[in-house]
């Protein structure tokens, strides 16, 4: 699984930004964005054709399921989405990626933890 | 007013794509608070309509269910595309191309301009062979080399061979048939002699001509013009075809019941065509007609009948003692024998010289059928290729057909050049005449010209000699034309009867009128005979200038 998933990376930020907030539970396009924007604290703000275009892609790799709409839902055009375990697996790999990629940005930029006295 | 252009946009997308986000896209749009961020979104979805039609050709389509395999080895059909139009979107579609084809219809079969049926060939113009030497200064020209045998032709008529049943077409113009036709000595003429002719010489005349060949007697105004000469060796076979015809009131009514429905269809002018109508129709109640139980007596007298009321010399009825034949089709044996006169007269093209200083002088005493004259036309022009100035000789040029009008017009100009219409009045229709792309290597384009006219140019020599005149590419030096710029057809009324209406008006598209009645005024008027030298000297002057 993780080999395969490894394929996949690395990801761009929408779809990082996409899975990531799918990760915690199942959410509609609208959702998503406003996630997104709580995950990166306003910086990074994901407009509806970024995001249905990535999630388009997602369906078809099959890291994304698509739910359909939820009867009662606020707004009955919503359709809800969620994280699949091939998706997770994705993520995780891109997740260590980065942490390898932060971990030697730091030993190249000499950023060390201080040191205590 | 920005959430439909955002649904437009959304519309716009690719059918897989809309279907399955635009719902949610436009949810999202209706969250948004406040003009900024509709017009973000507006922003994003051009955006995203741009990367889906460019970028995503993968996804324009939805994705086709997954296909089941075939049961019991029926095999299973799927389509790439499993979009289906809206009804209302097919039948929309439907009326918009029926709509849109009436239209081009309409515009092909209405449109003034007809592009489409741009066909020269189609139209000819007279081809005046005359009988006779013309009268004046034509007449101390040097005679043109041709065979005696078209200086005995008799005027050929305008025609038209795109059209229908009773046209005569170009080839039977040509076709020297032997006939009895004899109206065209007599008519209009007040001479005691032609008038006295008895019917024993008159059908002994031989008149070459096709039997259904229009406007026999297009000269016959010119008091001058003498008698065609008896060919004794053709006049037996025409006694023998002849019949001795006597006019009964039927027959006559038949007649002029013939001519005032030709007239009224065919003539270019309906208000004029009516005049004559009810001309005839009031001599024949008066009694006028009654004596004439003579065919050609009777076709004189219609003849007179009808000018007398339009003053067009060229309306006339001809009779014939031969039985002719419903709209005979021309033989191929018709379009050969014009082949070889044609080869054997080096296409009329009498003169094709370098005068002194230099400047191109060519005299051609017709203007043949470009499919058959093009090469000898190619050969002379390329021969005057590198002539400073040139002079086109049309004093004894009695016309022929248009599409040879294009074709030497062709080498005074480096563009395609609109020379004049043809209405047709009968069909309302016009057809338009232009000359043909740049010779390869032509040099002439800019050289100046001259055309030398005389009272004998007629027809489509007038109309070159006008159309260059209007386009101010040519001096014009001489006399002032015949003035034929009508074309005319000839109608069978039944086996004796013919009646030769002028149906089609050229039209020139700078003075938007012609030369019909008036000639062609030349720009320097000197005697035909002296126009080649005052040509000269207008040349060797221009050059001089230079």
């Amino acid at each position: 699984m993780k080999d395969s998933a490894a394929t996949f990376l690395p990801l761009s930020p929408a779809t990082l930004h996409i899975l990531l907030s799918l990760a915690g539970e199942d959410l509609h396009g609208y959702g998503i964005m406003q996630e997104v924007t709580r995950q990166s604290q306003g910086k990074y703000k994901l407009g509806p054709g970024t995001l249905y275009d990535n999630l388009q892609k997602l369906i078809q790799r099959k890291f994304v399921q698509e739910l359909g709409r939820r009867p009662g839902d606020e707004d009955p055009r919503r359709r809800y989405y969620r994280l699949t375990s091939l998706g997770h697996g994705v993520l995780a790999a891109e997740t260590e990626r980065l942490a390898d990629v932060v971990r030697e940005a730091r030993l190249r930029l000499q950023i060390a933890k201080p040191r205590r006295a | 007013m920005l959430r439909p252009l955002y649904r437009c946009l959304l519309r716009l997308h690719p059918s897989g794509f809309r279907r399955r986000f635009a719902d949610e896209m436009l949810s999202i749009f209706d969250h948004s608070v406040g003009k900024p961020a509709a017009l973000r979104l507006l922003v994003d979805g051009l955006l995203s309509l741009a990367r889906q039609w460019a970028l995503r050709p993968e996804f324009w389509h939805e994705l086709s269910p997954a296909q089941q395999p075939a049961a019991d080895g029926i095999p299973a059909f799927y389509t790439l595309d499993p979009f289906r139009p809206r009804a209302g979107a097919v039948i929309h579609g439907l009326v918009l191309s029926t709509a849109l084809f009436c239209l081009t219809c309409f515009a092909i079969r209405y449109s003034w301009i007809h592009i489409l049926h741009v066909n020269i060939p189609a139209v000819q113009f007279d081809s005046l062979r005359s009988m006779q030497p013309s009268a004046g200064a034509s007449a101390t020209l040097e005679r043109p080399t041709v065979p005696p045998r078209w200086q005995d032709k008799a005027p050929i008529a305008l025609s038209t061979a795109s059209h229908s049943a009773p046209v005569a077409v170009a080839m039977q113009n040509r076709a020297l048939q032997p006939s009895a036709t004899h109206a065209s000595e007599t008519l209009g003429s007040e001479s005691p002699e032609r008038s006295g002719r008895s019917p024993e010489l008159l059908s002994t005349t031989p008149v070459p001509q096709a039997p259904l060949q229009p406007y026999v007697g297009t000269r016959v105004d010119q008091p001058q013009a003498p008698q065609p000469k008896p060919q004794g060796a053709t006049s037996a076979m025409i006694r023998a075809v002849a019949e001795d015809v006597k006019l009964d009131a039927a027959e006559r009514q038949r007649v002029i019941d013939g001519a005032i429905a030709n007239l009224t269809k065919y003539y270019i002018y309906p208000d004029v065509a009516q005049t004559m109508a009810d001309a005839l129709l009031a001599h024949e109640n008066s009694g006028d007609d009654d004596a004439a139980t003579d065919g050609e007596v009777f076709a004189d007298l219609l003849t007179r009948q009808m000018r007398d009321v339009s003053h067009d010399r060229y309306v006339m009825m001809v009779y014939s003692t031969v039985t002719k034949p419903e709209n005979p089709p021309p033989s191929l044996e018709d379009v050969s024998r014009y082949r070889k006169e044609m080869e054997e007269n080096n296409c009329t093209f009498e003169k094709v010289k370098i005068l002194p200083h230099n400047i191109g002088y060519l005299k051609f005493n017709e203007f043949p059928d470009a499919s058959i004259c093009g090469t000898t036309v190619a050969a002379a022009m390329a021969s005057l290729n590198h002539a400073d100035a040139i002079i086109f000789d049309l004093r004894d040029n009695p016309g022929g057909y248009a599409n040879m009008v294009a074709l030497i017009a062709t080498y005074l100009f480096d563009h395609p050049t609109h020379l004049n219409d043809f209405y047709n009045r009968s069909e309302h229709s016009t057809e338009q005449s232009w000359t043909h792309p740049p010779v390869p290597g032509n040099r002439l384009a800019d050289k100046p010209a001259f055309v030398l006219t005389s009272l004998s140019t007629f027809s489509a020599a007038e109309g070159f000699s006008y159309d260059l005149k209007m386009l101010k590419r040519a001096t014009l030096v001489g006399e002032t034309t015949s003035g034929r710029g009508h074309v005319g057809m000839g109608h069978r009324i039944d086996d004796h009867f013919t009646i030769r209406v002028p149906g089609i008006r050229v039209v020139n598209p700078i003075s938007k009128t012609n030369w019909e009645g008036t000639g062609v005024e030349p720009d320097v008027k000197v005697k035909a005979a002296d126009a080649l030298k005052t040509a000269e000297k207008l040349a060797e002057r221009r050059l001089q200038k230079k």
